[in-house]
């Protein structure tokens, strides 16, 4: 009973929760159980609020009339401010960084009646989305326990899937929720660039940063967007015969696993089927496009940053410092440049939207890397691990299109496959309810991890 | 572009108003010995390139608005 719940999605939870078959209480209690077991392992949670999560679950009465989040479990990065718990940003850095409130993506969560039962570990400061924290240890995927979860989301997406939460909100600059998901056989969820608040979210690079969501099934995708995001549109009804899907030609299709290339194929084969339209695409380069993120990023991390390192310099990582040292060494036109041509992708991408509903690219070009993987290698061209596991998501971060990946397969060594699907700016509620029907329609279930 | 050389970013930091980066971690910039950050160079080699191509008047990206 205990497993079925802890994978149950929240469709599925609320179901039960109306039916009175389930209670709150017990369901919070059921996740209690399983991050006292499973967090050594999983180290997917820094902290947790379980007294009072179970105080907010047995004062609530739930009825036909409220959000189906009402009850629903859920975790945060601990880059989110909880009014009165530390937000840690996984540093040693802010270890009595006491929040005085709760941030926006919280709030609006709380509102809807989901019950916050803890805070996730990441890589530090989200720099990095290997997941690696030396401090809070690294989050193993929960199919193969010598991988990586993944990052910089590591925490929300181990937490989900060692069936800890029914939820989890992340934050992705460059592919840290979409990745990690990925590779845990989830669903990844970026929106448009501003549309889910980032108040009371520790920044990594301002000009990058999403909100975003972890979840079992983009149906749940669905009902924490509409809690999170302001002006939320009821989607027009979607439906795949006739819709127009942009393939990218080129670099999203390169240097990948021959395995996932095959996922994506089946894919695509059976979109055609559905009376879907597979229009080739032709992309801005993508020959710079990693250049012009890091130089956004890294003077954007060294300007927060510069607060702290002053009087705490010592307690960051050596890698987040090396970071911040290379953020100082760029110069402002540099950065100003890089800027001018985040915007001239954004421009290049309008077009290339035009006669297309959406894009289609597998989520990541490898499956999830060994724990301690320096470089992954593929097609004889060696790239470091972070850089390979975000090739594919970190371009819309610039861009600022919403995208969402999707599970799509199982690799023959026993990891979950991706898709990413990416909308049109503003196109959130459409690109999720399509990603809906997809997996409704599509044979997108895969093996749940064995869980030991 | 001549190569990156320590003494230009040890005065970076001196001359320029920077936090006190160990001079280890300059080194590490310029001549990467622990493997903690690579491709400074790289990255500096590629700005050269950008440097180059001309943006005509497209400013700097802002916020995403609605249509």
């Amino acid at each position: 009973m205990s497993t079925q719940l802890a994978f149950a999605s929240i469709g599925e939870l609320a179901g039960r929760l109306r039916r009175g078959e389930l209670s709150a209480a017990s369901l919070v209690q059921c996740y209690a159980d399983r991050i006292a077991t499973l967090n050594p392992t999983s180290k997917a949670f820094i902290s947790l609020d379980i007294d009072r999560a179970r105080a907010t679950a047995e004062s609530l009465t739930i009825g036909p009339a409220d959000s189906l989040l009402k009850g629903i479990p859920y975790a945060c990065k601990d880059l989110f401010d909880v009014k009165g718990m530390v937000t840690s940003g996984g540093s040693r850095v802010l270890a009595d960084n006491v929040a005085e409130h709760d941030a926006d993506a919280v709030t609006q969560m709380n509102r809807a009646g989901a019950i916050f039962i803890g805070k996730n570990n990441l890589h530090e400061f989200a720099y990095g989305a290997t997941g690696e924290n030396t401090l809070y240890g690294t989050p193993p995927n929960p199919y193969d326990q010598s991988r990586l979860a993944g990052g910089s989301s590591s925490g929300s997406a181990a937490a989900l899937g060692y069936g800890l939460c029914a939820a989890a909100l992340g934050t992705d600059t460059g592919g840290s929720v979409r990745a990690p998901a990925a590779l845990c056989g989830l669903v990844g969820f970026k929106p448009t660039f501003g549309r889910i608040s980032t108040e009371g979210v520790i920044p990594y690079s301002w000009s990058l940063d999403h909100v975003g969501t972890l979840t079992r099934s983009a149906a749940d995708t669905a009902l924490l967007f509409n809690a999170l995001a302001s002006k939320v549109q009821t989607p027009a009804a979607v439906k795949l015969e006739g819709l127009r899907i942009g393939i990218p030609e080129g670099f999203f299709f390169e240097r990948a696993d021959t395995e996932i290339l095959d996922s994506i194929d089946r894919l695509m084969n059976f979109l055609r089927g559905t009376g879907a339209k597979l229009i080739p695409v032709t992309m801005p380069s993508m020959e710079h496009s990693r250049t012009v993120s890091l130089t956004v990023q890294m003077p954007e991390a060294l300007s927060y940053h510069n607060r702290y390192l002053e009087q705490r310099g010592a307690l960051y990582s050596q890698d987040f410092r090396a970071g911040l040292a290379l953020g100082q060494c760029l110069l402002a036109e540099q950065y100003i440049r890089a800027k001018r041509f985040i915007e001239s992708y954004r421009r290049d991408m309008d077009r290339a939207f035009d006669g297309i509903d959406l894009l289609l690219t597998p989520a990541t070009p490898a499956i999830a890397p060994k724990i301690g993987t320096v470089e992954v290698t593929v097609d004889g061209k060696a790239e470091p691990a972070g850089n390979a596991i975000t090739r594919y998501t970190s371009f819309f971060n610039m861009t600022g299109h919403p995208a969402i990946t999707l599970p799509c397969g199982m690799h023959s060594e026993g990891l979950p496959i991706a898709a990413q699907f990416v909308g049109k700016h503003f196109g959130d509620e459409e690109l999720i309810a399509t990603a809906t029907l997809i997996e409704s329609s599509y044979d997108f279930k895969i093996t749940l991890p064995d869980i030991k | 572009m001549k190569r990156l050389q320590q003494q230009t970013l040890l005065g970076i930091r001196d001359q320029l108003g920077s936090y006190a980066w160990d001079d280890a971690e300059i080194s590490e910039l310029v001549d990467p010995q622990l493997g903690i950050i690579t491709g400074f160079q790289e990255l500096l080699d590629q700005l050269e390139l950008l440097r180059k191509v001309d943006l005509g008047s497209i400013p700097p990206a802002a916020d995403i608005s609605s249509k």
